[in-house]
Formats: structure tokens, sequence, C-alpha cells
């Protein structure tokens, strides 16, 4: 009876990283997913200026010894966020130069992510606990490179895994958003996508569903209503659903077992599509607080019992 | 991919972050925007002129003084949930802060009485405000007097209850997006309203609201003539009087619980959603928050000057005094000649000798009410719906229809006690003072919220350090824990008044009320017996409800 453990949309925290590796322990979990959405979101320049180091954390600007730098990366890792030490005239040259920038942030996003697949061979290795990760719409294509690299964390992207008596097909990509991010396109062919995987699947009421975009009008996609100009409308206190109608759909007409979702990190929760349990844990990465569900799945009964935390 | 630079405050020629264009990284809010949700919570119309009519108890109660030194006091809590909101800035409110600092049980049972029992209480107390200020005033001015007596009736309150229940319950299905909407529209009408009323109390003389009153009282209420000084002999014999300038800081503070129905709320709805880059920046959450307060203050403050002006501060107290010791059947009391609530927007509007004309104030400052009561289940909604996540509740606490997104497993859970609750509300008066107690539950929770913010630096020293209000100290100790102490001092005051004030001058004295008491512990002890139950329930489903909130090593 394999127990799941999965977690979303940890976009570079690696407080979260380190409690996921340590979630299959916490949770007697066999198994751990990794929904998506592994990278940041921003650098925080550390600029190296004569004796000391400058640094803006929050609204605060501060100057900072050298020997105060590693807790301060710490501390800025911890919110998701890349640390990177620069001299000011490399600072400038980012600030003026959209490719560069571009391209130092491919490079310190794969560093990272590079970082994490040795973290968790040296956690997890002989523990028998198997670890998926499947980069969400966020996370730039070359991350699957360095996910297929490592000997131990498992690629869940476009395929069919079996789990025990299980199988998982998994998908990072998600209908389009205001962002124009990396894994995103029309619900027809994300339709198309998730149908490729889901024809493979031998037995539906046996199998898991991780795609990152949850479901539209599940409860699971209420996100904060912005306008055209990305701006939070009405004090930041209106949702609207942004779920992906594709994923809707093959939910209803496969109706597996269980849907496991992210993207969404207000919407926590786990509703009943037919006959699917849709689960988004939500994300609080931000916090440093790992939120995830346990989910043990059983032979017979399907899922015997699940439960959303926050680690 | 598109990307952005951002500079730190003041530093506009040197990037303190790197952004990428990700999902979910938004600009942030305006200010004005959380302002007016803020503004509607302390409803300086609709909660704010029922809860003053209630002030006549302490007559020698100055009360521009005390709604100043309520609005100090309550900036200390708006400080303290605008650095909560800045530590964990989206993750629900009381219910995730109090779980989270205080651990899971504790938290579940105050915020599930806080928000979800209590919010049963509000449901009449609306219904009653919407019959004061809005059926039963509007009634009277068209000459419906039948239509007006009925709502003034049992049945007439109950009826209104179930209005109240079904818009509260349609704005949860259309949700805040189109509420925020239809309260924007509100807000501009209602201050029109609201300017028309001020300008007519200021340009008439108290002489001109004397014989405007008498004219309408034999109008529209067929009061004999000298209805105005027949108000204040039926007050007399119940009530001392009152006058404006007389000031004494004991009764200043005795005036702080009864404004604390409408003041106390500037922090409503604290949660906010959307990952904006600065949102941990506490001067957007207290800004909105602090103007609401403000302004809400300034606003009332004038419309007190313009009531003692124009009104006169002896006949309006006398007026309420005269209306809720009647109501209530103090002894002695003799019912006034003009037998409803004294609405001040009513009778602003009699100094216009034309009935449409009032009858039209009232209907556009009823959307005071209306841009208001929409949320009353909000804040229970979400809480119900946290705790059935949790697992504490069941899962179809949270269902939502498939088609119209309608939260029928929260709604069910909410309107059909508050149906119950309503019928008591206006068939039973014996109960009269649980519903008195609405205000001092939600303060309880308040408190725990409090309690939490005290202690966060040191139970949650992570969450405490990485937020970007560490550095805010005083001689050494966090802001937040000087804050949470000033404002939980006021709310033990006030709980302590609502408890044990000798004269049960609130109605609510614990000594005084059994039917209180008995239905309060009620509520806390069912809380303790679902969150018991569930504990158990779910142990032998194999799920464990006391790691929900435990924290997996890092290391």
């Amino acid at each position: 009876m394999p127990k799941v453990f999965f977690a979303t949309d940890l976009h570079g925290s690696e407080m979260c990283w380190r409690k996921f590796l340590n979630a299959g322990r916490f949770y007697d979990a066999e198994i751990l997913i990794c929904g998506g959405d592994m990278t940041g979101k921003a650098i925080v320049p550390i600029v190296q200026e004569n004796s000391h180091y400058t640094v803006s954390l929050g609204a605060d600007r501060q100057q900072v010894e050298a020997a105060q730098v590693p807790d301060v990366e710490a501390q800025i890792r911890r919110k998701g966020y890349y640390p990177l030490q620069m001299s000011l005239e490399r600072l400038h040259e980012l600030d003026a130069d959209p490719v560069k920038r571009a391209e130092c942030f491919q490079q310190v996003m794969l560093d990272g992510v590079d970082r994490w697949m040795g973290m968790a061979a040296e956690k997890l290795r002989g523990t028998g606990i198997r670890i998926f990760v499947c980069p969400g719409n966020d996370d730039e294509m070359e991350v699957d490179d360095v996910i297929r690299r490592s000997d131990l964390v498992e690629l869940g992207e476009g395929r069919l895994v079996e789990i025990g008596d299980f199988t998982m097909i998994s998908t990072g990509w998600s209908n389009h958003t205001p962002w124009n991010t990396h894994r995103e396109e029309t619900e027809e062919a994300l339709g198309e996508r998730i149908e490729a995987m889901a024809k493979q699947v031998p037995d539906a009421s046996k199998a898991i569903f991780n795609l990152h975009c949850p479901p539209f009008k599940s409860g699971l996609d209420e996100a904060p209503a912005i306008d055209a100009d990305l701006k939070l409308m009405h004090g930041g206190r209106a949702l609207r659903p942004v779920g992906s109608t594709a994923v809707r759909e093959a939910i209803e007409r496969h109706q597996p077992l269980i849907s496991l979702h992210g993207h969404i990190h207000e919407s926590k929760g786990a509703v009943k599509i037919g006959k699917t349990l849709s689960i988004n844990p939500g994300s609080s990465y931000e916090e440093g607080m790992l939120m995830g569900a346990i989910v043990q799945l059983d032979p017979k009964k399907g899922i015997k019992s699940y439960q959303l935390v926050n680690g | 991919m598109a990307d952005t630079t951002m500079g730190a405050p003041g530093t506009a020629a040197r990037p303190g972050l790197f952004l990428r264009n990700a999902t979910g990284l938004v600009k942030s809010w305006s200010t004005f925007d959380a302002f007016v949700y803020s503004f509607w919570s302390i409803n300086l119309i609709t909660l704010g002129l029922y809860g003053m009519s209630y002030v006549y108890t302490v007559p020698d109660g100055q009360l521009l003084a005390g709604i100043l030194l309520f609005g100090v006091l309550v900036t200390f809590l708006v400080i303290t949930y605008a650095m909560l909101v800045s530590v964990m800035p989206r993750t629900g409110g009381d219910y995730a802060w109090q779980s989270r600092v205080l651990g899971g049980g504790l938290g579940f049972v105050l915020s599930i009485t806080g928000w979800w029992f209590t919010l049963f209480l509000w449901a009449p107390i609306y219904a009653n405000i919407l019959v004061v200020q809005f059926f039963s005033p509007l009634a009277y001015t068209l000459g419906w007097s039948g239509v007006a007596k009925f709502f003034t009736g049992q049945t007439g309150i109950f009826v209104s209850c179930l209005i109240v229940l079904a818009f509260a319950s349609i704005v949860v299905t259309l949700g805040m997006e189109t509420y925020a909407r239809i309260q924007k529209a509100c807000f501009w009408i209602g201050l029109v309203g609201l300017a028309v009323v001020c300008v007519l109390l200021l340009v008439y003389s108290q002489t001109d609201f004397q014989n405007a009153f008498n004219r309408e009282a034999t109008n529209l209420f067929g009061a004999p003539a000298g209805a105005y000084q027949a108000t204040i002999d039926a007050a007399s014999k119940t009530f001392a009087g009152s006058s404006f300038g007389t000031f004494s800081f004991g009764p200043v503070l005795l005036l702080l619980p009864w404004l604390a129905f409408y003041l106390l709320w500037p922090n409503w709805g604290a949660t906010l959603y959307g990952e904006v880059r600065g949102a941990k920046d506490i001067r957007k959450p207290f800004w909105s928050m602090f103007a609401g307060l403000w302004v809400t203050v300034a606003m009332v403050a004038v419309v007190v000057l313009l009531i003692n002006k124009t009104i006169g501060w002896n006949f309006y107290q006398s007026a309420n005094a005269a209306y809720w010791n009647s109501l209530f059947a103090v002894k002695d009391a003799v019912a006034p000649p003009v037998p409803i609530w004294p609405y001040p927007v009513m009778f602003a509007g009699f100094l216009v000798d034309n009935h449409i004309f009032q009858a039209l104030l009232i209907i556009v400052m009823g959307l005071w009410f209306f841009g208001w009561a929409g949320t009353l289940f909000l804040s229970s909604t979400r809480v119900i719906f946290a705790a059935a996540f949790d697992r504490v509740l069941p899962s179809w606490a949270a269902n939502i229809s498939a088609k119209r997104r309608v939260p029928y497993g929260a709604l069910i859970l909410m309107i059909v006690p508050s149906i119950v609750i309503s019928a008591i509300y206006a068939y039973k008066p014996d109960f009269t003072s649980v519903f008195l107690d609405a205000t001092a539950v939600l303060a309880l929770t308040f408190l725990a919220t409090t309690v939490a913010a005290i202690i966060l630096p040191w139970r949650r020293k992570d969450l405490y350090d990485a937020s970007p209000i560490a550095n805010y100290k005083i001689v050494g100790v966090p802001m937040i824990s000087i804050v949470g102490v000033i404002s939980g001092l006021f709310l033990l005051f006030m709980l302590y008044q609502w408890s044990f004030n000798p004269d049960n001058l609130y109605g609510t004295s614990l000594q005084s009320t059994p039917n209180s008491v008995k239905y309060f512990v009620a509520t806390y002890v069912a809380a303790i017996v679902i969150y018991v139950v569930a504990r158990v329930v779910r142990k032998r489903q194999g799920i464990d409800l006391a790691r929900i909130h435990h924290e997996i090593p890092v290391e």
C-alpha cells in the first residue's frame, strides 16, 4: 500500500526542498512527488563594495560584513529567491541588458536545480523512497535535462510511470497565463498532450493524473483577479477561476483515481470531480512552509485516506 | 522571457531585485480599494449609528472623546494585524495564525466559535438593522404603516432575517469580485447620501428640526402635537438626560464596549491574495486598515457634532433611551410618541417637507447596508473550508457545485443554524443577551490572535526572523509583541466590562444573563467536541490530525 507525499510550487525555496526530501521519513511515505514550478522567481544581488556588501531584503537595504553573507544568502534562499554575489559593475550590466539578465537567470536556476538533485541523492539514496519531479510552466525546458542527469530523481513529464499497482501520468504544461511562461499552450493542445498519455493508462481506477494546472471551476483554481496591467483588483480580495478546461475534460472523461495539481498557490483544497479526488495542496514557499498532501493508496479501496498538511 | 528589475526604496538607480516573468507575480493592489473594504467593515451608518444608539446608557460619557480614544486603541490592533499579514501574508487570517502559533486544536476551537457559531447571531442583528434603518422608516415615510408595523413585529423580524440570509448567500455564490463592484457603487452613492444628510443638518437650526420633527411625527406616525418635547418627557421616566459637553474620563472608558460594535473591525478580512513583490511590506495592509479606521472616526465625529447642533444631544439620547427602554420593558419606561428607532438619517430627511425626498434619502442611505451586509458569510465560509481541508469537518463541507460554483456544504452549515437562531431571536425575547454578546465573542477571537502575535517572535522564531518586521524593535523587544500587549489589554478591558460590569451596563454581565452564558459555553463545548470526535474518527481512518501543523525538519 504505497503512501504518497505530494507537494508543488516550491519556487526555489531551498527550505521547502529540504523539507520535501525529509517528508518521506516524516510521514512514512514511500513515494515523493514534486508537482512543478521548482525554480525561483527572483535574483537578489549581493553587491560587493569596498569592504562590505549591500543587499535589499523586503523594503530595507542593508549593509553587511563578509562574515554575514552566508546567513543573508540562506535567508534569501529560504524565500525562494536566488542570492547572487556580484560587483557593482555587473549589477549595472545586468540591469541594462535583458539578454544578459535572462542568461544569468537561466544559469542560477539550473545551478539551483542541479544542487537540489545532489541534495536528493545524498538524502534519499538507499532509503527505498522514490522521488518524482515534473517541472511546471514556470520552469525552463533545460530544467528537464538537469533532472534527467540525476540518477535518483525520476522525471515525470510526458510519460507513464508505474507506482506499485498504480500508474501515474504527468505534465507541467498549463493553459495560457498573463505571464507568458515557458510551458503554456492552448486548451486544445493541452488536451491532446494529456490524452496522448491518458490513453496509455491501463486502469483509470488505479491512475494518478499529476497535472500541474488545476481543472477549471473546481475550486482548486481560484486566483486573485488582476487587470490587464497585472495589478490586483478589488484590494487583492477578489478571486476568479483560471484553471484549464482541458484538464477538467480529461478528468471527467477518464475519471482517474486521483488528480494532483498546483499552479494556483491560494487555492488549497480537495474536491471530488465525479469519482476522482482532485487535490491542490497550495503553496506558501516564501514562508518556508511546505504545504503538501499525504495520500494512502490501497490496491482494493483505491484511496484509503488523504490529508493536507502544512509541514 | 520578459523580466524586470526593481529597486529598493530610495535607490532607484540601483536595482535591489531582478524578477523574471513568473506565474502569479502581480502588481500591488490599490490602497484605495483595500481602504474601501476596511471602511465598509466599520460601517459608520449601518453599524455605527445602531451601536451608538446605546450610548445613552452612559450619560456622562463624552462620545467624541470615546470615539477618539477608541480610534487610538484600535490603531494598535491594526498594527498587530498588519504585522501578522506581513509575516504570514496569504494564509487565511485568524484561523491560520492561531493554528500555526497556538496549535491546531486551540486555533480550531477559537476560530470556529468566533467565525462560524457566532456569525449565526449576526444574521438576526443584521436583520434588525435592516428593519430599523430601511424597512420600517421607509414604510412609514411612504404611508405604509401596516408594512412598517409588520416588520417591527416578530414575524417581520424573522422575514427580515430570511432576506438577510438570502442576500448573504447570493453574495457568496456571486463571489467577491462581483460584490466588490456592487460595494464600489454603494460606496459612492452612499457617500453622496451622507453628504446630503450632513448639509441638511448643517444648514438648518435646532428650531427648524423641532418644528420638522413635530410635523412629521403627526403626519407619519399620528403623534399628538409637541412630539419633540414629549419624547424627552417619555425618556425622563427612566433617563436622567445627557449633555454633550460633559466630560469625565471614567464614563468615557465605559463607552468603549459600545463603540466596539462598529469600530473594532477595521482588520476584518485581513487575508490577502496574490504574490506581490513587497507584499510582506507592512505598509500597504497597515495604511488600508488605518485609513478605513480614521476616515470613519473623522466622519463619525462630524456626524455626532451635527446631531448635537441640529437634532440636539439631549433629545437624541432621550429618543434612544425612550425607544430601547420601552422595547426592553425597563421598569417605568414609557413608549415614545414616534414608536420607531431614532434614525438620524430619517430625522435629517424631516427637514425637507417632502415625503418622496425623505423616502429617497432612506433608500440611498440603505446602500450603506447593502454594500456591507453581503460579507456576512464570507469569513465563515473561508473558515469552514479550511477546517474541511484539514479533515476536521467532513469533506462535503467544502464542496462546491460544478455549474454555478455554489459552496452548498458551507452554506448549509451557515444557513440552517442561522434560521434556527433567527427564529429564537424573533420569537424568544429572553435570549436578547445572547445577541448582545456577539461582539464580545469576536473580541475574544481577536484576543487569541493578539496572543499569537505577542508570542510569535519566540514561538515561531523561524517565521519571525525571516520577516520584514524582525527589525522592528523597541528597546530590544519585538514591536509586534508590544503592540499585541496593548491591543490585548484593550480587548481584555472590554471583555471584563461585558462579562462583569456590576450594573450590567451592556446587558451581557455573566451573573445577569444565564441564557447567554449557557449558549456560549455550549458553543465552545461543541467546538471542542467536534475537534475531539474528528481526531478519534480520523485516527481510525489512519489520519493523524495532530500532524497538520507539525513542521517537517529541515536538516
